[in-house]
């Protein structure tokens, strides 16, 4: 579905020169700075699967985003998406795919929610009958129905993410990119939002490339992720190989009798009723528990050892 | 052909989406039309005074200037009605706001188009036809033909020079200074007979910005005075085919930069 060889973005920017004349020596002379967002990345994704597309800031997932939606042309590299060259082929790429920005909403801010799916429906082309029983459907799914006729700007933040999944599953794209869904929601808004994607996956078959920052979505809707940092991919594969694989070492976390918390790694092969009968020899102890490793500290581990 | 139609429902959609947005805003409506309004009388009254002092500019009499006047404003009317919201280019860039555009299946100049009718630009609309009917020489058919291609040739002149400038905000430059600039130049510069201006000033807003061609040129042949021109005669009957000339080469480079778009960080 998803063909990336190679993919390389490098940004370059007229040099900005300080000093009084620096705007003119800006304009005048050729010097450019460079920057290497996405850095030969390469990676196939299947029809169907959910694959979280993840990395810290700066490591180049927006970028890209934003090159298998056509919005920027590639510097080197090869992409294709469902058959189609995406920046080539903008428009028709456009209708094969739905994208939700979480930090940047698509609808139109300031007419109501429904307006903006009627005009989504019309830009995409969507045939009335289609139309109804899509939004039917997205109703029912993103319960709409409270906040269908208020204009978008005065919507919560949980409300507008419902509707830009509406917006951008409207006219059944075989492809969803999600780029940070969920940032900003509460506990029941980043759930709803949980769902609709698994549910849209389940029923749809389709295909979903998720960005973000909050690895419980990662655990609760992807069996694979692409780990990338400084534009190269460090992982692509399961989650569950890339904890053992990397397998941080499990802990010992203890609660002691003046309130202080303390955390001893617990190495290889160590037995652990020895470790806690040190420790508790030790220090007076109130609680403990042994915490397995967690996706969470299996990234910050990678990303430490990749030089950040 | 199913292309241009989808095309032109699509505008009319959006243009009209863009308008029940605006009137979310009612005051701010009624003091851009009124605003628009003011600022194009006063031009004209200028004008009034300017002709009441001298009785003819460059030996054009008031009349023929006020056709003059009339063309140019009109012309200038017809690209910045629906190109209004080009002018906010540097900010769509800035704001992220064309990526939004890049997403959706229509071409991206359409969309821009449809963010926004200049709707507080309908006072050069009025002022510039009610100039051009009171003042238009006495024309046949073909003359009248002529005169509505060198309006809409006109104004794909200044649309054109404006793209063109635009387009280098993709790479997010701020242009809109030289944008500013250039659009001055066409207004202060394109209403009045450039002979009046000598050698250097009229060659340089002939050939280095076209301000000649939106309405002096065109305003020559109808008024019978291509002699005085520094272009040929028949260079000035074909000027309405520059305009068009003009804004292909203005889409094309507005086309190559779209390429070339580097968005924003996030």
């Amino acid at each position: 579905m998803i063909r990336v060889e190679s993919l390389t973005k490098v940004f370059r920017r007229p040099h900005a020169f300080s000093g009084p004349l620096g705007p003119l020596r800006t304009l005048l002379t050729r010097r450019y700075d460079e920057r290497t967002a996405v850095d030969g990345v390469s990676f196939e994704i299947s029809a169907g699967e959910i694959v979280g597309y993840l990395g810290p800031n700066g490591a180049g997932k927006s970028t890209t985003v934003k090159m298998l939606t056509g919005i920027l042309t590639p510097t080197s590299g090869l992409i294709e998406v469902d058959g189609r060259v995406p920046w080539r082929d903008r428009e028709a790429n456009a209708r094969a795919v739905g994208v939700v920005f979480g930090q940047r909403s698509q609808l139109w801010w300031d007419l109501p929610l429904i307006d903006s799916l009627r005009l989504v429906g019309d830009l995409y082309d969507v045939p009335a009958a289609r139309f109804t029983g899509s939004l039917r459907r997205m109703r029912d799914l993103l319960w709409l129905d409270d906040f269908l006729n208020t204009p978008v700007r005065q919507l919560s933040l949980g409300q507008r993410m419902r509707g830009d999944l509406a917006a951008a599953m409207l006219y059944d794209p075989p492809i969803l990119y999600l780029d940070e869904p969920t940032v900003g929601l509460d506990v029941m808004a980043k759930q709803a939002v949980r769902e609709f994607i698994a549910e849209t996956n389940r029923l749809g078959r389709t295909t979903v490339v998720l960005t973000t920052h909050d690895l419980a979505d990662v655990e609760a809707l992807c069996e694979r992720i692409i780990l990338i940092d400084k534009g190269r991919v460090l992982y692509d594969g399961g989650i569950d190989d890339l904890v053992t694989a990397y397998a941080p070492p499990r802990r010992l976390v203890v609660e002691l009798a003046d309130d202080e918390t303390r955390t001893f790694e617990i190495a290889a092969g160590q037995s652990i009723p020895e470790l806690i009968a040190q420790v508790t020899a030790e220090h007076p102890i109130r609680d403990l528990s042994i915490r397995e490793p967690d996706l969470e500290s299996v990234i910050t581990r990678i990303y430490a050892e990749s030089g950040r | 052909m199913a292309e241009v139609v989808r095309t032109l429902r699509l505008y009319w959609r959006l243009q009209r989406a863009a308008m029940r947005g605006a009137l979310q805003y009612r005051l701010n409506l009624v003091i851009g039309v009124a605003t628009g309004v003011a600022y194009q009388g006063s031009g004209f009254a200028f004008v009034w005074v300017v002709m009441h002092t001298f009785p003819a500019i460059g030996g054009w009499s008031l009349r023929e200037i006020a056709f003059l006047y009339g063309l140019r404003l009109t012309a200038h009317a017809l690209y910045v009605l629906p190109f209004s919201s080009l002018i906010g280019l540097d900010w769509l860039v800035r704001e992220g706001e064309l990526d939004r555009v890049l997403l959706r299946p229509l071409n991206p100049l359409v969309q821009i188009m449809a963010k926004r009718l200049g709707v507080g630009q309908l006072g050069d609309l009025l002022a510039g036809l009610v100039l051009l009917v009171v003042a238009l020489p006495p024309l046949g058919p073909a003359s009248a033909l002529f005169c509505l291609a060198a309006v809409v040739g006109g104004a794909l002149v200044e649309t054109a020079v404006s793209l063109a400038l635009a387009s280098l905000s993709l790479r997010t430059w701020n242009t809109i200074a030289v944008r500013v600039f250039a659009d001055d130049l066409f207004s202060k510069f394109g209403s009045y007979p450039m002979s009046v201006f000598g050698g250097a000033a009229q060659w340089a807003l002939t050939f280095v910005l076209p301000v000649a061609f939106v309405a002096y040129v065109p305003a020559s042949v109808l008024l019978d005075r291509t002699g005085e021109l520094n272009v040929p005669a028949p260079v000035a009957y074909a000027s309405p085919l520059l305009g068009v000339a003009l804004f292909a080469l203005a889409y094309r480079i507005w086309s190559r930069q779209l390429r070339h778009y580097q968005s924003t960080g996030t």
